[in-house]
């Protein structure tokens, strides 16, 4: 049975890849951020070189798409976009164009007034950034109150039924003692979605082993999603980060299906059309200020719509590719010769 | 028509529902919910003229707006079919004192306008 609906599944990724519907589009409006988080891959800081993209410039982009889709969303990222002070006339621009929007924030300046303020200019989504209890989560976020702030940012957002909100989590080795606990707290504060994430060796990640896992760790935390959703109490999943063998399906929704540059675009803060933020920028695939956006969007992409050139490495020769198909396209970096991590590959060892 | 049986079969086969519904590693769920924009103008029954700073509270959110200077208010509010919106004057050194109202929206669809004078 599995073999069959991992068949249609792959027919089905197929399919998705050649109408490559545009549904998510990430803007990078700002590389500025008031925190200087210990795993951040991005190296960003408060007074940042290249100044917050001109919202003209990113509605300019958003215009030469003729007909969006039904659900298609525009999700603000950083940097904090929250540092952004013309965020709410961003949301009012989009929904204005009848889009929807979303805000993935550390929650550090999310008071009640600009909680207000961005439902009212019709803020539909949320993800807020918690990466553990006061002590790990103030750790990795670098500062001695975030914890605090992100508590009180919880309660707004987990108490407005009309956000589609969720909390997003990077394991790590100050909280993977302490999920249980995280779980009960989320669970206190009446949060319906949490995502869990590792993360990955790269940006000042790179050199910090406090911050990644071992291999029998990184099973400990897909088993206790696996275990945490049978209970049916939150929506725990595991982040669309990696394929991962044997646990597909039983830490996720579905299958693994890496949808950048197949239903996923960002706009970079300089202008760079490319897919979700955090893949290597080497992938750009134009500018919107030498490019109409929607253009590159139907014509460009070659290697997110065809990923036969990651059939190299570790995934030449891999049993497990027409599955995984080179995991996550941030997971190329630099180079490209090899793929960072390979999360099946982990479980694998730990067999 | 076509697209949506192709959907359909799709998650049939596979058995999996939320095919189509993803949200990307980083980024927020996508957002389906459905909402209304409400906008409105508040004048002063005395002057008739526009008031600005008046506080228009949404029901039993927490959501409210206060009045530009053209005594305006827009905002994105829940569907939910009927609204009470309590209009309340906040800010007597600025715009002097209003009696607090309250006010029904019934059955209201998509987007609404509401003047409202104090």
């Amino acid at each position: 049975m599995n073999c069959i609906k991992e068949y249609v599944y792959r027919w089905f990724k197929n399919y998705e890849t050649n109408n490559h519907q545009l549904n998510y589009l990430f803007w990078e409006c700002t590389t500025r951020c008031n925190l200087s988080c210990l795993h951040c891959g991005c190296d960003y800081s408060g007074d940042a070189p290249i100044p917050d993209m001109p919202l003209s410039d990113f509605l300019g982009a958003l215009d030469t798409i003729p007909f969006p889709a039904k659900n298609f969303t525009v999700v603000l990222t950083g940097g904090e976009p929250l540092l952004r002070y013309d965020l709410e006339k961003c949301g009012r621009e989009i929904r204005r164009r009848g889009m929807r929007w979303g805000l993935a924030t550390n929650g550090y300046l999310y008071t009640p007034k600009r909680h207000n303020a961005l439902l009212n200019a019709g803020l539909g989504a949320l993800t807020i950034s918690l990466d553990g209890l006061e002590l790990s989560h103030n750790w990795l976020r670098n500062t001695s109150t975030g914890f605090q702030k992100v508590d009180k940012a919880i309660d707004l957002a987990a108490n407005t039924p009309r956000l589609n909100f969720d909390v997003i989590t990077c394991v790590n080795q100050h909280n993977i003692k302490e999920l249980d606990a995280i779980y009960s707290y989320l669970k206190a504060k009446n949060v319906k979605s949490w995502k869990l994430s590792t993360i990955i060796p790269l940006g000042r990640a790179k050199d910090n082993t406090e911050l990644l896992l071992w291999d029998f760790q990184f099973e400990d935390l897909l088993d206790f999603i696996k275990n945490k959703r049978k209970l049916k109490e939150l929506d725990v999943k595991y982040s669309c980060e990696g394929y991962v063998g044997r646990y597909e399906t039983t830490v996720r929704d579905g299958y693994f299906f890496c949808r950048a540059g197949i239903n996923i675009a960002s706009i970079l803060n300089d202008g760079s059309i490319s897919a979700c933020p955090n893949i290597d920028r080497t992938f750009s695939q134009g500018n919107i200020y030498s490019d109409n956006f929607y253009e590159i969007w139907q014509t460009k992409f070659e290697p997110f719509r065809n990923r036969i050139w990651t059939k190299k490495g570790q995934c030449e020769g891999c049993p497990d590719y027409k599955n995984c198909q080179g995991s996550g396209m941030h997971l190329w970096q630099g180079e490209k010769k090899n793929v960072l991590v390979c999360h099946a590959g982990k479980l694998d060892i730990t067999r | 028509m076509k697209k949506k049986l192709f959907h359909w079969i799709f998650r049939w086969l596979s058995l999996t529902s939320n095919m189509f519904v993803f949200q990307a590693c980083f980024g927020t769920p996508q957002d389906f919910e459905n909402d209304i924009y409400l906008t409105g103008v508040v004048t002063s029954s005395k002057s008739g003229e526009p008031v600005k700073r008046i506080k228009v509270l949404l029901g039993k959110t927490c959501q409210y707006q206060f009045t530009d200077s053209l005594g305006r208010f827009n905002m994105y509010v829940p569907e939910q079919g009927d609204y009470n919106l309590r209009i309340a004057g906040v800010d007597p050194i600025n715009n002097g004192y209003f009696i607090t109202r309250d006010t029904s929206l019934v059955n209201a669809n998509d987007a609404i306008h509401v003047d409202i004078t104090l």
